[in-house]
Parts: C-alpha cells; sequence; structure tokens
C-alpha cells in the first residue's frame, strides 16, 4: 500500500481585495470585494511507504497547504487523498497517531521548559507506556545525540539543537511517516548536516517514510531518491532525484592536478577552459556533446594525473532552470 | 508646522492601516461603546440603591466616566503606542525612532492607533450628553477638559512606560499603574479622604482625569481651570524631562536589554 | 485511563509552565490589592450612609470576603478566547491539531493548568488585603465548601470564552465579545455590587443567567455555606455546563469541517 496517494487535490482561498489609498480604504470598509487564490490547484502524486521524497518549492508554491491538507488540519476544495490509508481530514486523530510531523517555523517543544518534559508530554500524547516511553527517549536521544540536550531549558539551545529535539519528539511514537516542513530553515552548514545524517538513519533503520518540503537543494541531494517540484500550486517537474540530474544536469566540471608541471595547452574542442594553473586546469563542458571518454583521455594524455574531481553543478541551478522552463511554458500558454 | 505636518501624515496612515481591516475596526468601535453602557449600567444600579456617596450622584458619574472615556478614547486614537512604550524601549526599538529625524518621543507614541479609542471617544461625548448636565457652553468646556485630561493622560503613559529605561520590561507594572488610574479616575472622588485625594493628584493623578475636569464641566471655577491647567503642563513636561533623561541612558547603551 | 492521563499530563506541563517566570506571576496578582482597596472604599461610606450594619443579607465585611472571591475567580481565569482566536488567526491551531487529542480537552486542561496558581496568588494577595481592611472571614471554612462551585465557574467560563475565542472562524477580530463578555460577567455576576443588592426584577434575572453560576453563586456560597445553597448553586451550575459544553462542541465542529488556516 503507498503511503501516500493525492488525486487531483485543490485548496482555493478567500481573501479581501482594495486599492491603494484612504478614499478606497474608507470605500472597502463598506463594501468589500473579495477575490480568490487557488494555492493548491490540481495535485496527484504518490509516495511509497518508507520512501524519502522531497516536495520543492519557492514561497506560496503551495507546499504548506498541501501539508496541512495531508495531516488532516485543512479540508480540500476538491479532490481525493489516502495517508496510511486514512482521508486525512475526515479521521484526522486516528492518522495522527500513525504520522509525525515538524514544522521548522512552529516550534511544537515548550520554549520555557526543557524537552525532556514535551517528550515526557508527547509520551502521554500519544498513549505510550510510561517504561515504553522511557526507553524510546533514550533511544532516540543517543540516535539524535541529544544527551545533554534534554534537562536544558529549549529557549536557552540553539537553533540547530532545538530542531534536532524536534526530530525527535516527532518519531517518538514510532510513527510510519513523517512530514517535514523546511526542517533545514535557518540552520548553520553543520545543523544542517546533523539533522540530514539524523533524518537518513531513521529513515534507514526503522524505514519511517518522510515527506520533506524545503527550498534548500541541500536537503534534496542528501536525503530524497524522488523529488516533486511544485510552483503555483502544480507540479511542474516529478522524478528521481539522479534523473532529474541527468536531464538537466548535462553540464559536468572537471578538476585536475597533475604530478609535475604541465603545457598550459588545454584547448579541446567543445569544452570551455575556467581556470589554468601550473600543476592543474579546471574546465566545464556539454556532455550530450561532448563525450566525457574523449574528454578524459585528452586530459590524461597530457602529463600524469595526481587527482581528478568530476562534479554536477549544485541543484538549486537545475530547479532554476526547471522554474524557467515552467515559467517560459505557461507565458506560451497565454 | 513641521512637525505637524508629520503627525497628520502619521495618523492619516494609521488611520488608512485601520481600515485595512474593516470589520475589526468597526466591531471594535461599536464593541467598545456596548462595552461602555454595560459597564455603566452597574452605576445606575447602584445609584440607583443608594442615590449618593457623600453628595456625588449619578449625573456626576455620567460625566466623570464620559471625560474619562473621551480622554482616554482620544490617547488611543492619536497616541495609541504609548501604551506600548515600556515594550518599544525595553526591546530596543527604539533604534527605529532614533535613526530617523523627528521628535523620538512624538513619533514613537504616534505610531500606532487603537482602533476601539474611536469608541471610546464618541462613547464620553454621550456620556455627557446623557447626565442631565448639558449645554452648549458645558461642551465647549468639555472639549477643552478632554485635551487637559488626555494630556495629563499622555503624560502619565509616559511617565510610567519610561521606566523601562531604568528597570527594563516591566508589562506588569505598566498595567497595573493604569488599571490604577483608570479605576481611581472613575469612582467618586468622595470616597477617599485627604490623604488618598494627594495621591489622587500627584502620584496617580486619576483625579486630573476624572473628577476635576467633571467639576469644571459643569460650571466654569478658575480653580478647577487653573488645577487642570497646572496639572497638564506639570505632567507633561515632567514626562518630557523623564522620558528624555531616559533616552540619554538609552543612547549611551545602558539601557536594559531583558532576554525574550 | 490513558485518555485521562494525557489531559492530566497537559494540566501538569502548563502548571509548570506558569511557573516559568514567577516575578511576571506575582506582578499580575498585585492587581487585586488596589481592587479591594477601592471596594472598601465605596462600601465603608456606602453601609454608614444607608445608616445599616447589615444591607440584605450581607455586612460590610460579607460584602468584601464574596467581592474577593469574586475578583479572585475573574481574574484568576487565563484569557482563553484571546489565545483561541489567535490560534485560530495566524494558523497555530493546525498545529496543535495534528497530535492526537481532542483540541477542545487539550485547551480546557491548559487552562486549568494556568489557572492555579494566578487564582491562589489573588486570593492570597486579596485576601490579605481583605482581612486587614475588615477581618477574617466569618466562615472560613466557607471557602471549602465553595471550591467546587468555583471549578464549576471555571468550566463556565472556558466554554463561553471558547466559543467567543472560536468565533474567530467567522469574525476577523473577537476583541469586541470579549469585552463584552467580560462586562455582562461584571454586572449580571454581581462583581462590583452583589446581586442581592440589586432590585428585586434585576435579581431574578440575573440570577437565572449563567453569569451568576460563574461568579456570584461560588462567591456567595464562600460568605454563606449553607447546605441549601450549595444544593441551589450546583444544581443550577451544572444545568448551564451542560448546555453550555454542549454549544461549544457543537460550534467546534461546525467550525472545523469550514476550517481555512492562513497561509500557504
Amino acid at each position: 500500500m503507498p503511503a501516500i496517494q493525492v488525486q487531483n487535490l485543490q485548496k482555493t482561498f478567500q481573501t479581501k481585495r482594495k486599492a491603494a489609498g484612504l478614499g478606497a480604504s474608507m470605500k472597502s470598509l463598506f463594501k468589500p470585494e473579495y477575490g480568490s487564490v487557488e494555492a493548491v490547484r490540481s495535485l496527484s502524486f504518490q509516495m511509497e511507504s518508507g520512501e524519502v521524497l522531497g516536495f520543492i518549492g519557492p514561497n506560496g508554491a503551495g507546499k504548506s497547504t498541501t501539508i496541512k491538507m495531508l495531516t488532516g488540519i485543512l479540508h480540500p476544495s476538491r479532490g481525493a487523498a489516502k495517508v496510511l490509508g486514512f482521508t486525512p481530514w475526515l479521521e484526522r486523530q486516528s492518522l495522527a497517531f500513525q504520522i509525525g510531523t515538524v514544522f521548522g517555523q512552529r516550534p511544537q517543544l515548550w520554549y520555557h521548559l526543557p524537552a525532556m518534559d514535551t517528550f515526557i508530554l508527547f509520551g502521554k500524547i500519544y498513549e505510550l507506556d510510561d517504561a515504553e516511553a522511557k526507553k524510546r527517549i533514550q533511544f532516540l536521544s543517543e540516535a539524535f545525540e541529544l544527551q545533554d540536550l534534554l534537562d536544558v531549558p529549549v529557549r536557552k539551545l540553539s537553533l540547530g539543537q532545538r530542531m534536532r529535539c524536534e526530530v525527535a519528539a516527532s518519531l517518538l511514537h514510532r510513527p510510519k511517516l513523517i512530514l517535514l516542513d523546511e526542517p533545514s530553515i535557518g540552520l548553520d552548514v553543520v545543523a544542517k548536516q546533523n539533522i540530514r545524517d539524523a533524518i537518513r538513519r531513521m529513515n534507514q533503520e526503522e524505514g519511517v517514510g518522510v515527506l520533506l518540503t524545503s527550498h534548500d537543494a541541500g536537503d534534496l541531494e542528501a536525503l530524497c531518491k524522488r523529488v516533486i517540484i511544485v510552483n503555483h500550486g502544480q507540479i511542474v517537474y516529478e522524478d528521481k532525484v539522479s534523473s532529474l540530474k541527468r536531464k538537466f544536469l548535462t553540464t559536468k566540471m572537471v578538476e585536475v592536478r597533475y604530478a609535475k608541471e604541465v603545457a598550459k595547452d588545454f584547448s579541446i574542442h567543445g569544452v570551455e577552459i575556467l581556470k589554468v594553473g601550473r600543476y592543474g586546469v579546471k574546465l566545464k563542458f556539454d556532455a550530450s556533446q561532448t563525450s566525457v571518454d574523449s574528454v578524459l583521455a585528452h586530459l590524461s594524455a597530457s602529463g600524469d594525473m595526481a587527482d581528478i574531481t568530476i562534479s554536477d553543478p549544485p541543484l538549486e541551478e537545475v530547479i532554476a532552470k526547471i522554474y524557467e522552463q515552467a515559467k517560459a511554458e505557461s507565458v506560451d500558454k497565454q | 508646522m513641521k512637525t505637524l505636518q508629520f503627525l497628520l501624515a502619521i495618523w492619516k496612515a494609521n488611520l488608512q492601516s485601520a481600515l485595512e481591516y474593516r470589520v475589526s475596526f468597526l466591531s471594535q468601535m461599536i464593541g467598545m461603546m456596548v462595552n461602555n453602557f454595560i459597564y455603566f449600567a452597574i452605576w445606575i444600579i447602584f445609584f440607583d440603591r443608594f442615590k449618593d456617596v457623600r453628595g456625588w450622584g449619578v449625573g456626576d458619574m455620567y460625566i466623570t466616566f464620559g471625560i474619562l472615556a473621551s480622554a482616554f478614547g482620544l490617547v488611543s486614537i492619536l497616541f495609541g503606542n504609548a501604551f506600548m512604550l515600556s515594550d518599544v524601549i525595553a526591546k530596543g526599538r527604539l533604534d527605529y525612532y532614533l535613526s530617523l529625524p523627528k521628535p523620538v518621543l512624538l513619533h514613537a507614541i504616534s505610531s500606532r492607533m487603537v482602533a476601539s479609542g474611536v469608541g471610546d471617544f464618541f462613547y464620553g461625548f454621550l456620556s455627557y450628553a446623557l447626565s442631565g448636565y448639558f449645554s452648549w457652553d458645558g461642551l465647549l468646556r468639555y472639549v477643552l477638559a478632554l485635551l487637559l485630561a488626555a494630556t495629563v493622560f499622555a503624560a502619565f503613559l509616559i511617565l510610567t512606560q519610561s521606566l523601562a529605561f531604568w528597570f527594563g520590561m516591566m508589562n506588569n507594572f505598566s498595567a497595573l499603574a493604569l488599571n490604577a488610574m483608570l479605576t481611581f479616575g472613575i469612582y467618586p472622588i468622595t470616597l477617599f479622604d485627604n490623604y488618598a485625594k494627594i495621591i489622587l493628584f500627584t502620584l496617580i493623578p486619576a483625579a486630573l482625569m476624572g473628577a476635576i475636569p467633571a467639576e469644571f464641566i459643569r460650571a466654569f471655577t478658575w480653580q478647577s481651570l487653573s488645577q487642570m491647567l497646572i496639572g497638564a503642563i506639570g505632567f507633561i513636561g515632567l514626562a518630557v524631562f523623564v522620558f528624555n533623561r531616559g533616552l540619554k541612558r538609552y543612547e549611551s547603551g545602558s539601557a536594559i536589554q531583558v532576554e525574550v | 485511563m490513558k485518555t485521562v492521563s494525557k489531559y492530566w499530563s497537559i494540566f501538569q506541563i502548563t502548571l509548570i509552565n506558569s511557573l516559568a517566570y514567577p516575578g511576571e506571576l506575582i506582578g499580575r496578582s498585585l492587581m487585586i490589592i488596589p481592587f479591594m482597596w477601592i471596594f472598601y472604599q465605596l462600601w465603608k461610606v456606602t453601609f454608614a450612609a444607608a445608616g445599616a450594619e447589615v444591607i440584605s443579607g450581607l455586612t460590610l465585611r460579607d460584602t468584601l470576603w464574596y467581592l474577593m472571591l469574586a475578583e479572585t475567580i475573574e481574574l484568576g481565569r487565563p484569557p482563553i478566547a484571546r489565545t483561541l482566536s489567535e490560534n485560530v488567526k495566524d494558523g497555530s491551531i493546525a498545529y496543535i491539531l495534528n497530535k492526537p487529542y481532542d483540541f477542545l480537552w487539550y485547551q480546557f486542561s491548559a487552562a486549568m493548568g494556568e489557572t492555579i496558581f494566578r487564582a491562589a496568588l489573588n486570593a492570597l494577595f486579596g485576601g490579605l488585603t481583605v482581612w486587614t481592611l475588615v477581618g477574617a472571614p466569618n466562615h472560613p471554612q466557607g471557602f471549602w465548601i465553595a471550591l467546587p462551585a468555583i471549578l464549576g465557574a471555571w468550566i463556565l467560563h472556558f466554554c463561553v470564552n471558547a466559543m467567543i475565542g472560536l468565533s474567530a472562524f467567522i469574525v476577523e477580530d473577537v476583541s469586541a465579545f470579549t469585552w463584552i463578555y467580560q462586562k455582562l460577567a461584571f454586572i449580571f455576576g454581581g462583581m462590583l455590587i452583589p446581586l442581592d443588592f440589586y432590585p428585586n426584577w434585576l435579581q431574578a434575572i440575573a440570577k437565572a443567567l449563567p453569569f451568576a453560576s460563574a461568579i456570584y453563586g461560588p462567591a456567595r456560597l464562600f460568605v454563606t455555606p449553607t447546605l441549601e445553597l450549595l444544593i441551589n448553586v450546583m444544581s443550577l451550575q451544572i444545568v448551564w455546563i451542560l448546555v453550555l459544553s454542549f454549544t461549544l462542541a457543537f460550534i467546534y465542529r461546525r467550525g472545523l469541517t469550514q476550517l481555512t488556516v492562513n497561509g500557504g
């Protein structure tokens, strides 16, 4: 059974409209005009159990609205969804026992109290036995390296430490699925890495499914196998992260370091030289035009290679490219 | 003149942003009038049973409550941020006003409008009209007394909230002071003995916001007028002085920043 | 059993949390002192002017202890309507909803946790003030008899305030409703004048309304702890609790189905 099944999900919000100026303010006081915003247009996708799925998009793309509908907080305007076999907005409480949630911008830990107090409270809320809860807290505090943090009032923790506690708290009741909304927002590089490691570990060891929204491409590369990219409430791209790279990332970057000094002549057909030094070179080429083989052959012929790195450009660029493409398509349609 | 233009621009912007939430604006305004009416009904019940409190009758209550509501409303409309000044100070948000080329205190307190104040403001006039003491020259006195009472009230807010320069966050103290001011302002002044009255003219100048203006509105006396004038000038002078002393402290970086 | 312990631990955590800033807690409770002092002035003068020891069955001392308990009930309760309407408006209701508990029971347990220390401190400061001004209460044991009625009063307050808070589903701003409720409680609950001093017709109306069950009943029981009054107060309170809690549950279900959370 798939963990999440979504068909033609749609959500429209009502908003007030007003022109600028005091006159318009007065007018709208007595005769307001309303407009509607389609936060989610028509969304269909599926997520297997135990999968780590990335849900990516710029601000206002409809990510949070979707998550809210999938947890049963928000009723959709139209469409259907099943999460772990439940219809979220009809069976919110039953579903809540099976899933965990973390909202990066909405801490669930009690701010003035040590995280341990919230953990114990959550144990009660999810109806765990005291002994069971204790064992689980023990386990999670090791997995997330929280041993020294649990007895400190949450307000005194750093953002990264706090977020680790948040994610751990969401796993207390062994959910089959966790929904993480921007878990790495505002964190520094090391803290992000820590969170990602812990999430990956829980996915591998306990098979918990992870639906992750983020606008950090790094989260995707580190965690997800598959990605859905949304914009303006619609899916603009859905595929494996690897094939995403393959399709949109035909550009390769190569950096070579040689054992001995070499001649500076690296002109190869179809290759752009980025930097040349006495011991090495950095270059870029389109792998669909020029074969990797021929480039490497050329490079190794130039001298004894001490080190070589072949890399893809960061995923941010890819997503930007997809957005541009989707935008261009929508302009074409109009 | 430039300052006045600046204030007018701020007030206009405040009004516009209040109107942005139209239902909220209307419900706060009407709600506050209903709220005041219900509150006052208890005094009608009281005086219906007990007639008067040492010569202070229900008509006096109407006027006192009216002037108090109008003065409170006027300050809420024009200087609504004065209610939150200690917050602004303690959280370091005066930096913003300091970085702009306008009088800091005036800019800070006029930066917010409390919509319910509109209800209070108008309710006060209504209460005066119902008092049984209404007259056209009385209305003129009402307006003059309103301006002076509002001045005293604004000064009291600035004074109590400016203590944040020295003591940091003190929401409870500010709320306590505000409540004391309003409560003592409403209750019949004849309840209090002379010692208590000294307090009502000085520490908590509720008499200058309620009883004395009410006396002046009922009938002109030089005594009540001079009490109000001296009170208003004295308190606003003191308030500005204390605020500026505090501001010096703030600028020198020694104002307390409280961890939230 | 697990359900009970769930809400019990929510109660516990809010109780502990309310102690996070003791200065704040105490500071807020000091408000009752000027209130009691001014009540004393008002009623001292009024009793003297009436030239009577007893007005409608209450002495000056009774009146002040009555008012002390009325204020304690009122000042002790947390601003539930505001909390709930903020939850609804800023969308944080969403994050409370995604745990397996009943939203209303969660809020109720949390509200009670917040109430206990607030009320205790109000009773302490208010009680000390009144004690100093007019002496000990006539029936100190009345407090224990009034205690269940005090709890009932908070349940009533919760029901009404939660309804006001939830009305944020439909209206933009609920603050006007909270003021008006507060003032109605003030007048029909007898928070400045004991209902006994009201003209008969008004007394009859006021005593039938839920405000009397939420304030006047328990406060009066404290100064006149008779079995008859206890039965009277409690039975009326139970009727109102049933009516209002069912109404609240109904409103909540309705609100939930048309829930729209801000942001996207």
